[in-house]
């Protein structure tokens, strides 16, 4: 039986809008666009309130006076916006960037660098042992990571006797490019497709009752 | 205050922010950096108060996107430009949203109803749209034409047809196909793309920490 | 062989509105792959003892993480049936209404008859801007970082929340979102906490690269399927099942297109020989 609750006739109103772009751009669809625009940027201005209450809570009881220094500098960010006081903004995002460069370099170093390595090292060690299927995935994963590797950093052409077993390397690297990119293609597909499904049973079942 | 001596404080002036902004990257880099290398507590206690302090500052970045936003809107209002009748309908939404969220609050179940009937809606049927485009794209795209549209054609399906159910009542092992190819030549690329993403961020931050990024924060601009 | 035309996109696009319009209105329950991933991180949660505290953290876009629900939900279920305990904290905007709609949806809170009661069992705790500093904030000092709940109430007044101070206290970390690449060298790596992450399927890929650097601490499924096959484990179908349902018949139309493409070029290519032969 078909939904009387508002809210699942406004989800449903909405829905079609959106669908509607594959006929073409029309009026409805635009509706649809700028009332997600608006929410969007609405609801950060919602969240915000009882995010300023919970950072700032330690300034209003008093257990942290010093935090009117980040109050400042969070007012001073919103300089951005205009040009000519842009530089205001700069003192608050020094500190934003500050921040992220010193964290995220640790774990650049110690995860992402370091421990791909190790785990590449771990794989070389492990190509004789386990099922074939396993020892074949150890050595598809050291071919396809050097020669990716060596595709992406090695763009100038190199002269002299290394150039053309480099130049099989490279080019072993670019087919690995390419199976890289089809795979996540074709993986991606059910994401996607998931997503429709969730919208037209909203549609279907939510709103009509099916 | 004379021509001269104007110019010599604004350039004293922008040399101050200049460097006081790289001191305060420096500062708050080396401390996060300090945290996890040194065994000391005062380190990680001021690594960890300026993180809190980062927390705090940037929650009023959440404030950026509608000052953008109402000022782009109300300057295309005023100059009727394209879509003008769906701006005006958005800066009147804006605030009413607005209006309605603090006064029911983010955590009400009213609020979250209207979330969830409206702007997760309108993005889960934008993204849903997607497969259609998908759909239609890859029956143009996915031609064997040459080796290399062939090689990428045949990956891209095989990588559908071994997620799908029906695929399983054929070749009952197809699922392990699947992860295999999932976790053995894809994983190692994305590892490439890792390995080199990590090491060029380890170098533009070296670069920051030294200063050699200049204008990214406009500490040089206006006044 | 007969030239054969090429398809205008529309005609494709009302087959693909025709297939999901037939899933929406018939249930399959199609069958679907077991992942031994899925697997070993569900007998993980099983094998925690009752009264951990588990951390569902981070938050980018609702309509994306959409597809992690479909195994969070399940998760939730299985935490809240095993007598653990739950922390949420978003760390996208989105993140707070997501995680109250996976609660929600889970049916656990004593007011839909689950055995959860809001403050004893579960905390909701209000968005922190910052991404990874959030994070890594909250795994030194939580107390330090979050001062209320999302409801405004000081987290001392929150009986969970005084037993919850560092990362010594967290015994997985749930991320149903987009970050778990970003957030995992310094959730496992730095402090050791295992991470169950129910990866969007365009992001299994490079959640793999970390499950291989830490295989005993990190379990990625895959996607709306890793979703189902999680539902599966915990004995609730939902929207992975139905997300497997609308898949099925959506990939035999791919292949079919991609098919005809195919054929369509071959016919193409035969009738410009047959000409060059004619000239």
């Amino acid at each position: 039986m078909i939904s009387t609750d508002p809210w699942v006739w406004i989800s449903a109103f909405l829905t079609i809008c959106s669908f509607s772009l594959l006929y073409g751009d029309n009026p409805l669809f635009r509706i649809a666009e700028y009332t997600f625009t608006s929410t969007v940027v609405a609801n950060s201005v919602v969240t915000s309130i009882p995010t300023l209450r919970d950072r700032f809570m330690p300034l209003f009881n008093g257990t942290k006076p010093w935090f009117i220094i980040p109050l400042a500098l969070g007012i001073m960010s919103l300089f951005v916006v205009w040009r000519k006081y842009a530089w205001v903004a700069s003192f608050p995002y020094a500190l934003f960037l500050g921040v992220n460069t010193g964290i995220s370099m640790r774990g650049a170093v110690g995860t992402t660098i370091i421990g791909n390595i190790r785990a590449v090292m771990q794989e070389g060690a492990a190509i004789l042992i386990g099922s074939p299927t396993d020892q074949l995935g150890y050595v598809v994963r050291i071919v396809f990571t050097v020669s990716g590797m060596i595709y992406l950093f090695f763009t100038l052409f190199l002269k002299g006797s290394l150039a053309k077993p480099m130049g099989y390397v490279r080019t072993f690297g670019k087919y690995a490019w390419l199976v890289f990119m089809a795979i996540m293609i074709g993986n991606g597909v059910q994401q996607y497709s998931g997503l429709a499904t969730s919208a037209m049973n909203r549609l279907i079942r939510t709103w009509l009752g099916f | 205050m004379t021509e001269t001596t104007s110019v010599r404080t604004s350039a004293g002036f922008t040399y101050a922010r200049t460097y006081l902004t790289r001191l305060i990257i420096l500062v708050c880099a080396l401390s996060g950096l300090g945290a996890m290398y040194f065994t000391s507590p005062q380190v990680s206690g001021v690594a960890n108060e300026l993180q809190l302090w980062n927390t705090a500052a940037a929650t009023w970045t959440l404030f950026v996107g509608i000052i953008t936003l109402s000022r782009r809107y109300v300057v295309s209002i005023i100059n009727r430009r394209t879509y003008w009748p769906y701006m005006t309908y958005a800066i009147v939404l804006t605030p009413l949203w607005v209006i309605m969220g603090v006064y029911a609050g983010v955590y009400s179940d009213l609020y979250q109803t209207a979330f969830l009937s409206t702007k997760v809606t309108l993005h889960i049927a934008i993204l849903g749209q997607l497969v259609y485009f998908l759909l239609s794209g890859s029956y143009r795209v996915l031609r064997m034409k040459s080796f290399r549209t062939a090689l990428y054609a045949f990956f891209a399906l095989t990588m559908v047809v071994v997620n799908s159910s029906w695929m399983l009542a054929i070749f009952p092992q197809v699922d392990k196909l699947g992860y295999w190819l999932l976790n053995n030549p894809a994983m190692a690329m994305q590892r490439t793309l890792t390995i080199s993403g990590a090491i060029g961020g380890v170098i533009l931050s070296m670069r920051i920490l030294m200063g050699l990024e200049r204008g990214s924060l406009r500490a040089t601009e206006g006044a | 062989m007969a030239k054969i035309p090429e398809l205008k996109s529309q005609y494709i696009w009302l087959v693909v509105l025709l297939v999901y319009i037939s899933t929406g209105a018939f249930t399959l329950n199609a069958p679907f792959q077991m992942s031994q991933a899925t697997v070993d991180a569900y007998n993980y949660v099983e094998s925690l003892k009752p009264g951990s505290i588990c951390v569902l953290g981070g938050g980018n876009v609702f309509a994306f993480d959409l597809e992690s629900s479909a195994g969070q939900i399940a998760a939730i279920k299985q935490i809240a049936r095993k007598g653990l305990r739950l922390v949420e904290f978003p760390t996208g905007v989105e993140g707070i209404m997501f995680h109250r709609y996976c609660i929600d949806a889970a049916r656990v809170d004593e007011k839909y008859g689950g055995p959860w009661k809001y403050g004893r069992d579960y905390v909701l705790l209000p968005y922190v801007p910052g991404g990874t500093i959030a994070v890594v904030a909250f795994l030194t000092d939580v107390h330090a970082l979050i001062s209320t709940d999302l409801f405004g109430t000081p987290i001392k007044q929150v009986p969970l929340m005084n037993e919850m101070h560092s990362y010594k206290d967290i015994a997985l970390w749930f991320m149903p979102h987009w970050a778990a690449e970003t957030y995992s060298p310094y959730i496992i790596g730095e402090r050791g906490v295992p991470l169950l992450f129910f990866a969007q399927a365009s992001n299994y890929v490079t959640a793999a690269v970390y499950m291989n650097i830490y295989p005993d601490k990190m379990w990625v499924t895959n996607g709306f399927l890793g979703g189902a096959q999680y539902e599966k484990l915990v004995g609730s179908p939902g929207l992975g099942q139905s997300a497997v349902d609308g898949y099925t018949i959506l990939s035999g139309a791919f292949l079919g297109f991609v098919l005809l493409g195919n054929m369509t070029l071959l016919s193409d290519v035969r009738r410009k020989e047959k000409v060059e032969v004619k000239q």
